[in-house]
């Protein structure tokens, strides 16, 4: 089976500075990988070039082995639902409205279904967040809407699901069901990438790391094996350890 | 779509456009001097004049120029992402004002054909526009950003520049100018009028069309791109379409303000923010409140007028301090 997204040969450059360089890897469906790397490492932009935002300077993104630049905005909205960092917070529209943009590119008709309705409804229980579908999203706390937002591009139906740093603003717990939510999605065959920060998230529930460092793929490796293997934590600080203990085995730092 | 909200959005249409309706019915036989239905019907002079060429005209103007005004200022609200956006934020109506303002100074009566401060303003219009396009694109991309940077900058040069206009032209022509920048609205003759409505009414058909790619554009670029919009696209109609409803309407009316930031906010305030349902009720609502200030305008010192501009900036500007106050706008 072929892969239902490669990355070939990436490499983007804001003006002389290069971001990416040569960045490649394949996902297949059904793979959860985390996208991690430290501040500026270009993990945004990659997203960004995946999602079809940005052009890459150089290389190519197939999506079901047809070339990205040859999808039209609707069709990859289709295939491909992007979370982006930073959406606007002081928004009157309610929230069960949100997450019926998720399908807009679906259908053409000015008004959604009650079938959109009921899928709309079904991602906003599993996004805990069904209870706020009335609220105007300005009056909702930051990990409130953050949910709302995932809830949308889950809406969408996607085959592949970008997500930046989709646990900003979620508590402890809140954090821990979105990762859920993500590996059950992924479970169901979707592609999952989420730019992530937090180490111990994407080992307990991520399949695959990828981890970006001097503009490329610095590592690729299972998240199963990645412990035994602990090289790639000295790319995000020299303080950082590998502790067995009660928990099961963890990252922790000194 | 809730059952439910489908049928309140329902209501809210059918409402607006009864108001609008009754507006357009209703607002003509207000005035300074009395009409009598009677005389009406029976087409007795000079009531019959009175109305037929002077009120009804007028009233469709205000009814067609506050909803041009509030439906741009919704379309930049939204695509912008900037609750303070209005008409005028990106440059084409001072622009506009600017062309009529130098007609104004240059004694130029009539120009190809119409009248001179209407050709000056849309030559006006179409240069800003042009300028702003060209100083936004890179790459042959727009961005919201690009448009505020380049509006904005070409906004305070035409401001600039009418002040100057203003201060060199003699105390005839600086009189005039200032009652026109103040916005005021006038029977127009019919032709004109008829040209006027079927620009406004297919330009807000075309935008309000487009309802689903302002909620995306709302939420964000990113969020827009990968959710089927064209950015890019979008970005560009908008702004061409804002730039057609302001400028047509700054060249019949002069700069009239806050239809354009006000409405859109109470209507957002009052419906929630799907634009499906802001748009087509900013649109009938803004005519109405433009009309109704208007004719408020003609009773409230007669035989004074009071300029549609300033009854709108009176009204307008407390009753936003009112809806933040409350806290439920955007």
């Amino acid at each position: 089976m072929s892969a239902l997204l490669q990355v070939r040969g990436i490499g983007w450059h804001a003006g002389p500075v290069a971001v990416l360089h040569r960045v490649g890897f394949d996902v297949a469906a059904g793979e959860f990988v985390a996208i991690m790397g430290r501040n500026g490492a270009g993990k945004s932009t990659l997203l960004d070039i995946i999602a079809g935002i940005r052009k890459p300077s150089e290389g190519i993104v197939t999506l079901l082995n047809r070339p990205l630049t040859t999808w039209s905005a609707t069709e990859r909205a289709r295939i491909v639902a992007h979370l982006p960092q930073n959406l606007r917070t002081d928004m009157t529209m309610r929230a069960e409205a949100l997450v019926l943009m998720g399908r807009y590119a679906h259908q053409s008709q000015w008004f959604e279904s009650s079938g959109d309705l009921e899928i709309a409804h079904a991602a906003m229980q599993r996004c805990d967040c069904f209870q706020y579908r009335d609220r105007a999203l300005g009056t909702l706390s930051g990990g409130e809407r953050q949910r709302v937002f995932l809830a949308a591009c889950l809406a969408q139906r996607p085959q592949v699901l970008l997500l930046d740093e989709p646990t900003t603003f979620l508590d402890i717990d809140q954090q821990l069901h979105c990762f859920t939510v993500l590996r059950d999605e992924a479970s169901r065959g979707t592609a999952c990438l989420a730019v992530t920060h937090d180490l111990n998230l994407a080992l307990t529930f991520c399949t695959r790391l990828v981890v970006l460092a001097g503009h490329a793929v610095a590592f690729d490796l299972p998240a199963a094996s990645a412990l035994h293997d602990p090289g790639w934590l000295r790319v995000f600080s020299e303080r950082l350890r590998v502790e067995t203990g009660t928990a099961g085995v963890r990252v922790g730092y000194q | 779509m809730t059952l439910t909200s489908k049928r309140l959005s329902a209501v809210w249409l059918a409402g607006s456009a009864a108001v609008f309706i009754a507006a357009a019915a209703f607002l003509p036989f207000v005035g300074p001097s009395r009409l009598d239905w009677v005389h009406v019907v029976q087409r007795q002079e000079p009531d019959w004049s009175i109305l037929t060429q002077l009120r009804v005209s007028r009233t469709l103007l205000g009814l067609f120029a506050g909803g041009a005004l509030a439906l741009a200022g919704s379309v930049f609200q939204s695509m912008l992402r900037d609750a303070l956006a209005t008409p005028y934020t990106l440059g084409v109506s001072t622009g506009a004002s600017l062309g009529a303002v130098l007609a104004i100074a240059a004694n130029l009566h009539t120009a190809l054909g119409v009248t001179g401060v209407w050709a000056g303003a849309l030559a006006g219009a179409a240069f800003v526009l042009l300028l702003v396009m060209g100083a936004a694109r890179k790459e042959r991309r727009v961005s919201v950003s690009g448009l505020l940077l380049a509006g904005i900058a070409i906004n305070s040069v035409c401001g600039a520049l009418i002040l100057l206009v203003l201060g060199l032209s003699g105390m005839s022509q600086s009189f005039a100018i200032s009652r026109w920048l103040i916005g005021s609205l006038d029977a127009v003759e019919y032709p004109t009028l008829l040209i006027y409505v079927a620009i406004v009414t297919v330009v807000s058909v075309g935008v309000i069309r487009q309802a689903r790619q302002w909620n995306l554009l709302a939420v964000g670029e990113s969020w827009a791109a990968t959710r089927g919009a064209h950015v890019t696209q979008s970005l560009v109609a908008g702004y061409v379409a804002g730039s057609v409803l302001a400028a047509t309407t700054v060249a019949l009316t002069g700069p009239i303000g806050f239809v354009g930031l006000v409405v859109p906010h109470v209507v957002r305030a009052r419906v929630g923010g799907d634009d499906r349902l802001v748009m087509p009720c900013a649109f009938l609502l803004g005519g109405v409140l433009l009309a109704s200030c208007d004719a408020l305008g003609r009773v409230l010192l007669a035989p004074a007028e009071i300029p549609a501009g300033a009854i709108t900036a009176f009204i307008g500007g407390p009753h936003l301090v009112w809806v933040v106050r409350k806290g439920s706008t955007r």
